[in-house]
């Protein structure tokens, strides 16, 4: 029994150590996304400064900075799908791990069929009380009836 | 401190160029690489004609190059020299040349550098050009962006318009039915009834994926039934479709009558396979049922092998036999509709009708193996083991004795309990049966039955009364209780006679009370009508012998005493009547005719022989109302009625 205890501790210890891990791994994706967000849109700002001194002519410079931009937004856009998802699993992990909720949910579910239960229960005694009254005379009349 | 001063110096990193006369070293410095090229290409001067020097722009330039200048450097004098002038510009148009060489070179053929002018001197800036390239830039940014925000607002806009729920929605109500957990990226459950307390080895793991909806799919003013639901289950193959048990009780002669037959299936599911767009509570539904099936099953048949009886249980392929009582045996089957080879061999016949009562105790008795397994009965001491009922743990501190022990390590099986149950079944139906037969053969009299309501799965009770139409005031009454095995039958006045299972002995029984009744009724209209009895025998040993039971009789004498009546009742002979009349009218005749005889009076009182009453052709509705005029009518005669 007592390795069982044991046995169950170190499970419920080992999956608790797993969901305190889920979690920092959820708040770093949520802190990375918004830091790669933060930090493009800052990047993009900074590159909307017109440089006076450059090695590279104009052109190329123009060129350069217009494809940075554009990988700077597509940055940004897959950051906040990344995010997306990122609410979407943590709906997930809520809901399957939110045992509160369910203990809940299970509770009242049982209330809910114990009250089916009596009053199942109720109106079976009752039916069998009047049909025990009424299977007697019915069957005081059938036996004393000539038609069998 | 006056010590000798030494100086140090640094290696020459640069090419000296000069040493003046007072020894300083003039350095050259090095040029940068954008310096020298800057440099070398300033040299080139494209606007003087050359067409004097040597150098030529073919392939051989570098070497000539590399060739040249030695020779020269050979020759180099720094003094006066009367061709210094012509040197200098034949070295600078080589030089030149050289350089041209190599633009042309990189012109040419663009592996290695692309030409990008380069000046120092650069021209006044732009900010205009800039300004528009950046913004240009920034438009094809913007529109990223606003791409992305349009998806992710669409995306969230349908989310919000459908009528149907979302992935996430689904999934909160599945899990709050059902156990699920992620291992992961799948989201596995369970359908296994472990967590209530089974044993089963069976894993019943489905997996939970999220159905990739198209927005076609949903339709406007589309059923709900008929839209797809955004949350999949996957169920293993071995659970897909309907199982459910079959219990049936047979005649092993004629193999194929039913008397009781039980379904264990879910009251609205159809046999056969379930559709792949069923909604997924009723898929997991059904694959539980599945499973739960299988366990009673499994379980039945270990027990089947284990369980010792006089008469062993059968385990054929999906079949389990056990032997109820001579020529009835218990049939429990399961039936999944994956085999259709099986399930057609098990019901060659018509369905079997359902019993509820069956099916429940099943359920009942599984749920009950799994209460066992789950709940402890509590408190228990830390010390004991889990699982020990109370009265074991007090075995040991109050010294119980080996047959309490044993007594108390029985436990009856499922398959037992069952066959009880079926047991108690058929004697209740053979009851019944008999019962019912009797009823209406026997149409003089009324055996009424009454069925107690309060009943278990093992046993029952009925009260039986017979009465005779009219006469309802006397009545023969004994109540049934029927066992598992067995019928005790408690009398009126609380003898207690037990009967077997057979129902020979039952119909044996009650044929025997109503013989009784026939002549207790006679006797007490007797008392009514002032009739006195004579003499009642209920083992008369004259007459005809009854295969089963003993002859009854009865005596009455009128109120005059001038006329007797005998009634015998036999179980199987039914009831005869006779009557003696007093005096015999013939006798007396004959008597005077002779003239040989005194006669006194008091020989006229002798009675004659009995006549036989033919009881069909009396007026009357049934036999008591018979006796009564029969006996009103004996009753007005007179002796002198000759």
């Amino acid at each position: 029994m007592s390795q069982n205890t044991v046995a169950q501790r170190g499970n419920q210890g080992s999956s608790t150590q797993t969901k305190e891990a889920q979690l920092k791994v959820y708040q770093k994706r949520l802190r990375d996304d918004i830091k790669t967000m933060t930090d493009n849109f800052l990047e993009i700002i900074r590159l909307m400064k017109i440089e006076e001194e450059s090695h590279v002519s104009r052109p190329s410079k123009c060129e350069q900075d217009q494809f940075e931009l554009e990988v700077r937004a597509a940055n940004i856009v897959r950051a906040g799908e990344s995010l997306m998802k990122l609410v979407s699993e943590v709906k997930q992990f809520v809901i399957l791990n939110d045992f509160r909720s369910v203990n809940e949910s299970i509770m009242a579910q049982m209330h809910m069929y114990r009250h089916v239960q009596t009053e199942c229960d109720t109106k079976l005694f009752a039916l069998r009380d009047d049909m025990a009254a009424d299977l007697f005379e019915m069957e005081e009349e059938y036996y004393s009836s000539v038609y069998k | 401190m006056s010590g000798v001063q030494v100086s140090i110096e640094a290696l020459n990193e640069c090419q000296i160029q000069e040493v003046t006369l007072d020894g300083q070293e003039i350095y050259v410095q090095p040029l940068s690489m954008s310096d020298s090229l800057s440099k070398l290409a300033h040299k080139i001067d494209f606007h003087r004609d050359e067409c004097e020097t040597k150098g030529k722009p073919t392939s051989e330039g570098d070497k000539e190059e590399e060739e040249e200048p030695p020779a020269k450097n050979a020759v180099f004098q720094p003094s006066l020299w009367p061709w210094d002038n012509m040197r200098t510009k034949l070295k600078m148009a080589l030089t030149e040349t050289s350089v041209l060489l190599d633009v042309l070179k990189i012109v040419k053929e663009k592996h290695y550098m692309v030409l990008d002018s380069v000046s120092i001197d650069q021209p006044e800036a732009k900010p205009g050009f800039f300004a528009v390239a950046k913004k240009r830039a920034l438009n094809s940014a913007v529109s990223i962006l606003s791409n992305g925000a349009e998806r992710l607002r669409k995306s969230q806009e349908q989310a919000a318009k459908r009528t149907t729920p979302n992935f996430h929605y689904e999934l909160l109500k599945l899990r709050s039915k059902w156990r699920l957990k992620k291992v992961g990226t799948t989201i596995l459950g369970d359908l296994s009834f472990k967590s209530a307390g089974s044993r089963f080895w069976q894993s019943g793991t489905f997996e939970v994926t999220k159905n990739d909806l198209m927005p076609s799919d949903f339709k406007e003013g589309a059923p709900a039934h008929t839209v797809r639901s955004p949350l999949q289950v996957h169920i293993p193959s071995e659970l897909e479709s309907v199982a459910y048990i079959q219990v049936s009780i047979r005649h092993t002669q004629e193999g194929c009558e039913d008397l009781a037959s039980a379904d264990l299936q879910l009251p609205n599911s159809l046999p056969g396979s379930i559709p792949s767009d069923t909604p997924w509570q009723r898929r997991l539904e059904t694959a539980q049922n599945v499973i739960f099936c299988k366990e009673v099953f499994v379980q039945l048949a270990r027990e089947a092998v284990q369980v010792k009886s006089p008469l062993p249980h059968l385990v054929i392929g999906n079949q389990v036999f056990s032997h109820l009582f001579p020529g009835m045996q218990l049939c429990i089957a399961l039936c999944h509709s994956i085999d259709k080879s099986r399930q057609s061999s098990i019901r060659p016949g018509p369905k079997p009708d359902h019993n509820q009562v069956l099916e429940h105790s099943l359920h009942q008795l599984v749920r009950e193996l799994h209460f066992k397994n789950s709940y402890h009965p509590m408190p228990h001491p830390v010390s004991a083991l889990l699982g020990v009922s109370k009265k074991r743990r007090n075995a040991g501190p109050q010294a119980f004795s080996r047959t309490e022990l044993l007594d108390m390590t029985h436990s009856e099986s499922m398959l037992e309990q069952i066959i009880r149950q079926a047991r108690h079944f058929v004697v209740r139906t053979r009851t019944l049966d008999i019962l019912d037969k009797l009823s209406e053969e026997i149409t003089d009299l009324q055996i009424a039955s009454h069925w107690c309501n309060l009943s278990s799965a093992l046993e029952s009770m009925v009260k039986v009364n017979i009465t005779f139409n009219g006469y309802e005031t006397f009545k023969a009454l004994f109540a049934l209780h029927i066992c598992v095995d067995k019928i005790r039958v408690v009398m009126k006045d609380g003898r207690v006679i037990n009967l077997s299972y057979e129902p020979q002995e039952l119909n044996d029984f009650i044929l025997t009370q109503v013989a009784h009744h026939h002549i207790c009724i006679v006797q007490a209209l007797a008392k009514l009508m002032g009739w006195q009895l004579l003499t009642s025998n209920s083992h008369i040993g004259v007459g005809e012998m009854e295969p089963v039971g003993n002859v009854q009789s009865i005596m009455l004498a009128s109120p005059l005493g001038n006329r007797v009546i005998a009634v015998r009742s036999g179980p199987f002979s039914g009831v005869h009547v006779h009557v003696q009349k007093t005096p015999d009218v013939d006798t007396i005749r004959e008597l005077h005719e002779s003239k040989h005889v005194s006669l006194a009076e008091k020989w006229e009182m002798l009675g004659g022989p009995f006549h036989k009453v033919h009881l069909d052709k009396l007026e009357g509705r049934n036999f008591v109302n018979k006796m009564e005029l029969l006996m009103a009518c004996l009753s007005s005669e007179r002796t002198d009625t000759f």
